[in-house]
């Protein structure tokens, strides 16, 4: 199956269509079966996927405009590889453990057709294929937000969509003007990010071009300060909409700079490595800071999110095989984590129907499942060793030491400073005496809420026990990336600062 | 003694006239059916009207590319033909809107679909000839027909409308024949080809030297007509309260069909003194484009009404496109056209679907027809009116793979490839402004709860809407497919023609 990717986008869009047919009631079976197959599916990439290639593989190329220089244009490749299954699988794992119960057919065509845009961009290799389905993406997204939200849902909706639809704006014209430069050095419009690949740009272009495409992306991270629409958004959004966000769409944002900004503008990628990780500390410290003064619970692991991508972002301009390939695996770690942990809040949220710690305490006496889970999850991450995000973080911080060692201990605080807000979550909540007497009414989890989390349970001590199998594909892509981007480079500064890898790294 | 004049046919060449006077002939038929029997149904006139334009459209696929005729007054090169096209096209879609489920009462005249065709006719004109008479008549004969199919919209806001557009239009009218004196004077010629190659002889040196002020008069007073006609700031005051008056359908298509006319014109004119090296002309269209399409995003913002928000949007539109005119590269003049074949489906679409929701007699309250209240929770009433309209919005706001999205790109490509960066800029954070109106609606009616009065949003739905409607909606969905062809095609077309 050599078109297996473009399986991989459509199935669910048409599943999608048809869904529309399907029964009210039966609707949430219809939306897990289909999801189960979308997943069983990117299961079936990973297997036929060969780890020893370090560059695209089952690449479809169909040219659409030619005279403009636009053509569907897929391919996959370590980076993006682990982030589709890992889009496919929360999706699958967000409707076994959704419990909306009102307009549950509208919500499932609506994920069905979000995680086509999801899909879509990690595969995407031409340029307005990808900006198509990263604008797409937004629309299901409002409507979750929009139509299942909280009291503040349509404001929450709108500011979102505003915020990520600008930065994009300004990154299209990046884009276009990427385009316009191909095309006076080679006489052809192309848009696919391979040909773009090659071209080497002087030093003045690609700062200019940094800077419209970090407007787009940043945004989506979020990166400080154009994070205060994620807050909102995830405190408005149903359980569901809370999961997908912060599990995959933040990720576009960090992928876009892997995908984009590394390999295309080295220079100006390691001129801006002081900024960004400037930025990147910001988020770690400040954001863990307002994350410890949260009494919702759901807004302590939104801010923790904003913190944890701050790790991400500083690992990918650690310029090393070990930052980038550790920024990537703490992505999945990342997603898999808060999704869980969203998942988690909800499932209190339905019993409770509060969000608020102080209503809390003392859960663990009454349902032990669930605080056994929530622990695994809060363990996983703060990063402690043995988990999946002990893994990415520790990478990390390794690669970002070769560049600056006061920066990485500062970054380092995230650990710490991650402790404290999330072990004061637990402490709030699981323990101390029960002061509410709604608390001891509380019912342990459904077998359907435990077997939706215990994959994720299994997966986040699996890949912190044995990171190898998903490690060594994403390591492999890095280092030939970060081999053409030493090659790539104009400046002296930057060709001594990406480091051409040079051993074959082992984590146990 | 007067010499007697031998003008054989074939030099006439009166092939090049034969899709006007199709127009004009059909609307002579149409009045004299009237004239036989009073008592005969709008949907007769109509699907005569269609059929009438059909043909037409045949005639003018017919024709040969850089042809002139009677006279050499006609001039049929790409661009005329492209644009005689979209004009036909257009008008297709439009007419069979009339044919609401309830009765309206200017459809109820055939003298409508007369003056509709003569209009057509007027356009036609307008954009096959390079002569500033005969652009001149074929401009006013279809500005007046247009006044009065807004007035027979019987409402006294149509009445304010069709005055308020007919005093413009006239002030307009006044700079454009001051303007081609002014021309004529310089050069003395009517012809622009003619006035291109005296123009640039005096601008040399060559023959006696032009004084500046004439040119900077000429160009400035054609502008000024020009910018009442594509309703650019600060001449756009008169279109949104005339897009309110008009109905629905006549508001779509005057954003559209009157304005791919005034463009073609435009890109003759104002290309001609551009390629002449009288950078400002270049200047004052950017400032004007930038302005427009900025004002008229703010101004759309505070609206309360959807087709007064449409009217400010659509005067955006056009600010979007003025600016690919002052880029004049042929890419640049591909990108008008390009964005308004795309433009024209769903600007169409969305107000057939307020045409769709307008009640015979009374208002939604008392100052609005449209307000956004009136399309509150339209998912749970109509989910498939509200899917369709919500299409539109996110098309027109530029989403990806909807149709508007490609012009926009093209346009802003053009921008970046002719080396104006910060245009690019400029529009993309103008689009970014417009996604919060569009959006709103979509907010309205997805996310809100239905209020009374909801019965209105389906009042008047029919076949044939339902029809257009859908059509509007697959040429807007399913643009990816078919941009490829337009794109060559208009480019190939546009290219042949010296643009």
């Amino acid at each position: 199956m050599e078109n297996i990717l473009s399986i991989l986008v459509f199935f669910p869009a048409v599943a999608g269509l048809l869904g529309f047919v399907v029964d009210k009631k039966s609707a949430r079976a219809y939306g897990i079966t289909v999801a189960a197959i979308e997943f069983l599916l990117s299961l079936w990439l990973w297997f036929s996927f060969d780890s020893a290639n370090a560059g695209m593989q089952f690449v479809e190329m169909i040219p659409l405009i030619p005279d403009f220089g636009v053509s569907y244009y897929l391919g996959v490749d370590g980076i993006s590889l682990f982030i589709v299954i890992m889009a496919t699988l929360m999706t699958l794992i967000g409707m076994m453990s959704m419990s909306i119960k009102e307009n549950v057919k509208n919500m499932i065509v609506t994920l069905l057709f979000l995680e086509m845009t999801m899909v879509g961009v990690f595969v995407a290799l031409d340029a307005i294929i990808f900006y198509l389905f990263w604008e797409l993406s937004l629309v299901p997204m409002l409507y979750i937000v929009g139509a299942w939200g909280g009291p503040l849902r349509v404001y929450a909706a709108i500011k979102f969509f505003l915020y990520t639809f600008a930065g994009s704006l300004i990154m299209l014209v990046g884009l276009l003007f990427m385009a316009y430069v191909y095309h006076n050095l080679t006489g052809v419009w192309s848009f696919a990010i391979t040909d773009w690949y090659a071209m080497v740009l002087p030093v003045n272009y690609q700062l200019w071009l940094f800077a419209a495409f970090f407007i787009g992306f940043a945004i989506k991270v979020p990166m400080f300060p154009f994070h205060t629409w994620l807050p909102y958004a995830h405190g408005q959004a149903p359980t569901i909409g809370s999961v997908i966000l912060a599990a995959v769409l933040l990720k576009m944002g960090t992928y876009g700079f892997v995908r984009f900004s590394l390999p295309m503008f080295p220079d100006a990628s390691v001129m801006a490595i002081t900024p960004i990780a400037f930025i990147s500390i910001i988020m770690i410290i400040y954001t863990a800071m307002v994350a410890y003064a949260q009494k919702d619970i759901k807004q302590v692991i939104a801010y923790s999110s904003v913190s944890h991508m701050g790790i991400i972002m500083l690992g990918l301009f650690a310029m090393n095989a070990e930052g980038i390939s550790g920024s990537v695996f703490q992505m999945l770690a990342h997603g898999i984590v808060s999704g869980a942990l969203f998942m988690l809040v909800g499932m209190i949220y339905d019993r409770m129907h509060t969000k608020e710690m102080s209503k809390f305490g003392g859960i663990a006496a009454v349902m032990p499942k669930y605080a056994v889970i929530f622990g695994i999850m809060t363990m996983a991450s703060v990063g402690l060793p043995l988990t999946m995000g002990f893994v990415g973080e520790f990478l990390v911080l390794l690669g970002f030491y070769e560049i600056s060692p006061i920066m990485t201990i500062l970054a380092g605080t995230s650990i710490i400073l991650g402790a404290v807000y999330m072990l004061s979550v637990l402490k709030k909540t699981f323990f101390g005496p029960i002061t509410n007497e709604a608390v001891k009414k509380l019912k342990d989890l459904t077998p359907l809420e435990t077997w939706s989390l215990v994959p994720l349970v299994l997966i986040v001590i699996w890949l912190g026990v044995y990171p190898k199998p998903v490690l060594e594909p994403i390591d492999n892509s890095v280092k030939a990336m970060l081999t053409f981007m030493h090659e790539k480079a104009i400046t002296p500064e930057a060709k001594e600062i990406i480091k051409v890898p040079q051993t074959i790294m082992e984590v146990k | 003694m007067l010499q007697p004049i031998n003008v054989s046919l074939e030099s006439l060449n009166l092939i090049t006239l034969a899709p006007m006077l199709i127009a004009i002939a059909g609307g002579l038929i149409i009045l004299i059916i009237d004239l036989i029997n009073e008592k005969l149904h709008k949907s007769l006139y109509v699907m005569l009207t269609l059929l009438i334009l059909f043909i037409d459209f045949g005639a003018v696929l017919g024709l040969n590319v850089n042809e002139r005729g009677f006279f050499d007054v006609m001039m049929i090169d790409g661009i005329s033909i492209i644009s005689q096209l979209m004009v036909i096209a257009g008008s297709m879609l439009f007419i069979p809107l009339a044919l609401t489920s309830k009765r309206f009462h200017e459809f109820e005249y055939p003298e409508f679909f007369a003056l509709f065709l003569f209009m057509i006719a007027g356009f036609q004109f307008m954009v096959a000839s390079d002569n500033l008479i005969l652009i001149f008549v074929g401009l006013e004969t279809a500005s007046l027909s247009l006044y009065t199919l807004i007035a027979l919209h019987n409402r006294s806001n149509s009445y304010e409308a069709a005055v308020k557009y007919f005093t413009m239009g006239a002030l307009a009218a006044g700079f454009f024949a001051m303007g081609s004196a002014v021309v004529y004077a310089m050069t003395g010629s009517i012809e622009l080809y003619q006035v291109a190659e005296v123009l640039a002889a005096r601008m040399s040196g060559a023959i006696e030297p032009v004084p500046v002020i004439a040119v900077l008069g000429s160009s400035i007073l054609l502008m000024v007509a020009f910018a009442f006609k594509l309703s650019l700031f600060p001449f756009h005051t008169w279109a949104p309260d005339v897009y309110e008056g008009a109905s629905a359908p006549l508001a779509g298509y005057m954003s559209v069909v009157p304005k791919i006319a005034a463009f073609v014109v435009s890109i003759r004119i104002f290309g001609m003194y551009i390629d002449l090296g009288v950078e400002w002309v270049r200047d004052i269209i950017l400032v004007l484009a930038v302005l427009t399409m900025t004002l008229a995003n703010v101004m759309a913002l505070v609206q309360q009404d959807v087709k007064r928000m449409l009217a400010y949007s659509s005067i955006s539109h056009a600010g979007f496109i003025v600016a690919a005119l002052a880029l004049d590269t042929t890419e640049g003049n591909t990108a008008i056209f390009l964005y308004y074949a795309l433009f024209m489906f769903t600007n169409l679409g969305a107000f057939a679907m307020l045409w769709i929701s307008r009640h015979k007699v009374r208002r939604f309250n008392n100052r609005y027809d449209h307000p956004y209240e009136k399309f509150a929770g339209m998912i749970k009433i109509v989910p498939m009116g509200a899917v369709v309209m919500g299409l539109f919005m996110l098309s027109l706001a530029g989403v990806p793979p909807f149709s508007v999205f490609w012009g926009k790109i093209y346009v802003m490509q053009a921008a970046v490839n002719a080396g104006y960066i910060w245009l690019a800029i400029v529009m993309g954070l103008n689009s970014a402004i417009a996604a919060y109106y569009y959006l709103k609606l979509v907010v309205y009616m997805f996310l809100k709860e239905p209020v009374k009065d909801v019965d209105t949003v389906y009042y008047n739905i029919s076949k044939p809407l339902m029809a257009i409607i859908g059509l509007a909606t697959v040429a807007t969905v399913a643009a990816i497919f078919y941009v490829q062809p337009l794109i060559s095609y208009l480019y190939y077309m546009i290219s042949a023609s010296g643009y």
